[in-house]
């Protein structure tokens, strides 16, 4: 019983790492109606960044507003110059994943003489590992679970409370009926690239931070991992996002417990699988992207 | 309604491509005949220089540079001048196999061929060997331990063989009573499963406990639940591999017992700097010194053919900028590859032939030296001693060779550690009556 | 000229075009996003291995597989193409409802690599990571497979099979069937109303190019003799994927053109680059990495340039009208 209660403990720090990366993922989707297979990579990318950051003897937690500078700016300019000027030219959903297929790997085969095939890590403190009724976490950890939290419920503000928010939901929901009442949509998608493409950045450090090694084949894993998550809580729908990321997450470490560990992915996949086929909506079952939970 | 008239209208430039390839496909005529030939002569690096395993093929071409340097520092192969080309067989048999079929028909002047690792030896071997290209091949796997293949020579031995030195050293090692339970944890990877199964094979037979027999998924962000399970286990000692996600594992492991980390032992892989790093900045390397123990390869690391490796490797470094050679100094492949080379050219000068057929025969003579052969640790000195008439035994940088009778060669086991540089420490070694009782035990000899 | 170098060439193009072709019935044709498509050509190599291998014990006993039932051809290469069909048959019931299609696409996505792992991770199943090695090839026990005329042989299987599966292409291109199949994939909602069954066309068009994808499996893995996880990773549908697109999707021959073009073509002629530039010997993994941005620059670039492919789908028009032209047809979903 001290494993499974150990194993949700580790569940919660998973969930904060994919929580973070599958928000940003799912708002890129929402806004600009496509999936971003090269998301992945700029979460390795941005993970780099704080790397270089980091061992230039700079603290890990602020080296993240690193990682987060440099998801955002890579973001940007992957909209900017590829997506947005293919989406124009009228390219179908299925060009458009293959352009992100193909962008991530031109950044990942880009990285590798740079960084090389070895492993990286970062240098952090981890602090003192606390235990309680069977739970197993470090101060770091714990931290790291804070962050999500944090970030989670700033979008929430973001989205509910401010007029940024509002114009992103808007633009979400209808474009050229958003456009029509004044909103600036273009501007508004360039916003929503930069913020995504932050929490993309923060959630490449974390993830980096969680996993202990990484390396330039560290994006493509993320990525499946992401997208079902995103999928799994309805595509489109930050919510939706968190919620996959806890039903993800828990069921991973949980299953690592129950049955063999090497298939404690595999679970978790089969699962959003078995939502897909169900419930191809998602759980949260909203039609329009981004619409306020409640 | 579209008729096949438009349909059988394949384009001319689809059959163009093909015409360029195929007339890339071909190579000059092979050279045959008594003497040395004149010309270039290529040394092949056929191994991954992409995908997962990218990190093989660069340790394999710097053991070829260097070695390229000796030999044509020493005047060449009877004047030819020897080069190392790669060729990426991009860690996967369907490419590898016309990577080795473009590498084979473009170069009629191929001496011979290292690499084919386990990713892709299944394939090229059986290609390599119909083609009479003389290989020296890094595959662990254990169909290779009694092969039918003329061309084929393995240094290195088989994965197993880590495998039972590893449960020896949990056995028989210095510095601590025989442990009792053991927990394997090794990834889901080809080289991995080379050695699980004759591990548990061998404890079983012998009788010792296995704690967990846990496999992982490399490259996973977390193995928390993992190293949960494990700890309940209670084991003595772990032994693992684990490339790439040592760190992570072992992280958890320092975390989740309080602080303390178990006992680990690692294969003949893990001693590897890179693997040194990850671990050392994971667990810190007051924990890392205290309880890390691997298996080596009996490489010495010193004598005459130790010292010319090390000199050629240097030069290697600087004139191939990118290559990074003098990383792999003591990386096991790197050494053994050179002293392949070595091999190589020797016996195509022993043989004074440039035909494969004619000299690959003289690969397992030169090793193992007939009764009455000068020892000779160079290149150069091999040339002058055959020169002055005498036969020759090669023992180069990595030490003695034995073939046995499927060109098998491996010299035993080290007991090894690291130290706080991560340079490699023996610390002791198993008896030839310790390794036969668990291979024995664990079959396949 | 080395013949074994050709003899790859033309095999690989020969499995290729056959997969391609199969692609393009599920894709081009039926507007089916099979981004798993690689798994049906994995499950036809395994099947024509184990169907050929002998009983895991021989050959020293060092893999573990299920089978081994050591048939002779072409049992092998019809066990394959039937295995390819009836793993159409679950995966296509589970995938195939009124899925958008990109959702479609990951969901299928996501199943290869769940099969990937499966397979690497139950070992005593099909071998785990190491994979089947040493499979014979057809009539390997009356030709050495490693003489010449075996290269010429195994050409001689290939090419019949290729002009097997584009006569089938084509009639089921150019027929009625393949219209309601078009109707299907460019306004399923009219084609439902006028009587079709999108579903049932949909699942028949699947396990149809599941069996060609199996064939194509089963061909390669004779070739080769080895069949692991490594080779049918979920980046393989991608490149085939590619293939299909820039090849010009909807047509028979553009997945002949995709399929020399790209898998073919542009990972092969890859391997030409020099290994020398001038004089300047570049880091070893440098080339390597460089070839998959070429082909990432690739496909963008013909993605860009010319989306509707080398070879666009021909526009058909009723007879009586005036001469159909190629359009330039850029399809929004």
């Amino acid at each position: 019983m001290d494993l499974y209660v150990a194993a949700l403990g580790f569940g919660l720090i998973s969930v904060s790492v994919i929580a973070i990366a599958a928000v940003g993922f799912t708002m890129q989707f929402g806004i600009t109606n496509m999936i971003n297979l090269a998301y992945g990579e700029v979460m390795m990318v941005s993970g780099y960044a704080a790397f270089y950051v980091n061992r230039a003897g700079v603290n890990i937690w602020i080296a993240m507003f690193a990682g987060a500078l440099a998801g955002a700016v890579l973001s940007f300019l992957l909209n900017r110059f590829l997506y947005a000027p293919f989406q124009r030219k009228g390219t179908n959903l299925i060009g458009m994943v293959i352009v992100s297929l193909a962008a991530s790997l031109m950044i990942a085969n880009l990285m590798l003489p740079i960084v090389g095939y070895y492993t990286s890590s970062y240098v952090v403190d981890q602090g003192p590992l606390l235990r309680s009724n069977g739970l197993v976490l470090t101060t770091a950890q714990i931290a790291i679970i804070a962050v999500a939290v944090i970030l989670m419920l700033a979008i929430h503000g973001l989205l509910r409370y401010t007029r940024l928010g509002k114009a992103m939901r808007a633009t979400a929901a209808n474009p050229t009926l958003a456009r029509n009442c004044g909103i600036p949509t273009q501007r508004v998608i360039d916003v929503v690239w930069l913020i995504t493409g932050a929490l993309c950045g923060v959630a490449g450090v974390v993830a980096g931070m969680n996993s202990e090694n990484f390396a330039v084949s560290s994006g493509a894993s993320y990525l499946i991992t992401i997208i079902a998550a995103a999928v799994l809580g309805g595509a489109g729908q930050p919510y939706g996002a968190m919620i996959g990321a806890l039903i993800i997450g828990i069921v991973t470490e949980l299953s690592a417990a129950a049955i063999a560990p090497e298939y404690k992915e595999v679970v978790a996949f089969a699962m959003l699988v078995l939502v897909m086929v169900l419930r191809p909506q998602g759980l949260l079952a909203k039609r329009g992207a981004l619409a306020a939970a409640g | 309604m579209t008729t096949f008239r438009s349909s059988l209208r394949v384009p001319a430039f689809a059959v163009s491509t093909l015409a360029v390839l195929l007339l890339a496909a071909c190579g000059g005529s092979t050279s045959t005949g008594g003497g040395l030939g004149s010309g270039p002569l290529l040394e092949g690096v056929l191994a991954p220089f992409s995908g997962a395993d990218a990190s093989f093929g660069p340790r394999y071409l710097a053991g070829c540079y260097a070695a390229a340097l000796s030999i044509n520092g020493a005047g060449g192969i009877g004047g030819r001048q020897l080069s190392c080309q790669q060729f990426d067989t991009r860690g996967e048999p369907a490419d590898a196999v016309p990577a080795a079929n473009a590498m084979i028909s473009s170069n009629s002047n191929l001496m011979g061929v290292v690499g084919c690792t386990s990713d892709e030896a299944s394939t090229v071997v059986p290609i390599l060997d119909r083609s009479h290209i003389p290989m020296v091949c890094m595959t662990g796997q254990s169909e290779f331990n009694k092969t039918s293949f003329k061309y084929f020579h393995r240094l290195v031995p088989p994965d197993s063989f880590d495998a039972y030195a590893m449960i020896g050293s949990a056995l028989f090692g210095p510095n601590h009573a025989p442990y009792k339970r053991i927990a394997l944890v090794f990834g889901d990877d080809i080289g991995s499963q080379n050695f699980v199964g004759p591990a548990v094979a061998a404890l079983n037979k012998l009788g010792v406990t296995i704690a967990i027999n846990q496999a992982i998924h490399l490259g996973a962000a977390s193995y928390r639940t993992e190293v949960a399970a494990m700890l309940q286990t209670h084991p003595d000692v772990i032994l693992t591999e684990t490339i790439g996600s040592a760190g992570t594992y072992m992280k958890e492991v320092q975390q989740q017992n309080g602080g303390n980390v178990i006992p680990f032992i690692g294969t003949s892989a893990t001693i590897d700097p890179v693997w040194f790093q990850q671990v050392v900045d994971a667990i810190g390397l007051p924990a890392f010194l205290a309880n890390y123990t691997a298996v080596d390869l009996r490489l010495s690391l010193q004598g005459a053919g130790y010292d010319e490796f090390l000199t050629e490797l240097t030069a290697a470094d600087s004139k191939f900028s990118g290559s990074n050679a003098l990383t792999y100094k003591g990386k096991s492949p790197t050494v053994h590859l050179y002293d392949g080379i070595i091999l190589t050219a020797l016996a195509m000068v022993a043989a004074n032939s440039s035909d494969p057929t004619v000299y690959n025969p003289k690969i397992f003579e030169i090793a193992n030296g007939v009764s009455g052969a000068t020892v000779v640790n160079t290149f150069k000195d091999g040339v002058a001693a055959l020169k002055a008439g005498k036969s020759i035994r090669y023992v180069g940088a990595a030490g003695e060779n034995n073939f046995n009778q499927w060109n098998n060669s491996q010299q035993g086991y080290n007991l090894v550690t690291m130290d706080k540089d991560g340079n490699e420490q023996v610390v002791g070694q198993l008896t030839e009556a310790q390794t036969q009782k668990i291979i024995d035990a664990g079959g396949n000899a | 000229m080395n013949s074994y170098y050709a003899a790859t060439l033309l095999v690989y193009a020969g499995v290729d075009i056959i997969a391609c072709l199969a692609l393009n019935l599920q894709f081009g044709i039926s507007g089916i996003v099979n981004f798993s498509f690689i798994i049906f050509q994995a499950v036809g190599a395994y099947a024509a291995a184990i169907l050929s291998m002998p009983p895991d014990t021989a050959n020293g006993g060092y893999q573990v597989y299920v089978g081994g039932l050591q048939l002779p051809f072409p049992i092998p290469w019809i066990g394959g193409a039937l295995a390819g069909g009836l793993l159409a048959i679950p995966v296509g019931l589970v995938v195939l409802r009124k899925l958008r299609s990109d959702y479609q696409a990951i969901a299928l996505l996501v199943l290869s690599v769940i099969a990937n792992s499966v397979i690497t991770n139950a070992r005593p199943f099909l071998n785990g990571a190491a994979g089947i090695a040493q499979v014979p090839g057809p009539f390997s026990d009356q030709v050495d497979p490693l003489s010449q005329s075996y290269q010429l042989l195994y050409v001689g299987l290939t090419f019949p099979c290729v002009l097997l599966v584009w006569l089938i292409a084509s009639r089921i291109v150019n027929s009625p069937y393949g219209r309601s199949l078009r109707a299907m994939r460019d306004h399923e909602v009219a084609a439902t109303a006028l009587g079709k069954n999108p579903v049932q066309m949909k699942m028949t068009i699947f396990i149809v190019g599941g069996i060609i994808g199996g064939l194509s499996g089963a061909i390669l893995v004779g070739y080769i003799a080895v069949w692991a996880p490594s080779e049918w990773l979920y980046p393989e549908t991608i490149i085939l994927f590619a293939a299909v697109i820039v090849g010009g999707r909807g047509n028979n021959v553009g997945a002949i053109l995709g399929a020399l073009l790209v898998p073919v073509g542009f990972e092969e002629a890859t391997r030409l680059i020099p290994a020398t530039i001038g004089g300047w010997v570049p880091p070893p993994n440098l080339i390597p990495a460089m070839q998959w941005v070429a082909i990432g620059l690739l496909i963008i670039g013909f993605l860009w340039f010319r989306p509707q492919g080398v070879r666009p789908e021909p526009r058909r028009v009723f007879e009586g009208s005036p001469e159909a032209e190629e359009v330039d047809r850029v399809r929004t979903a």
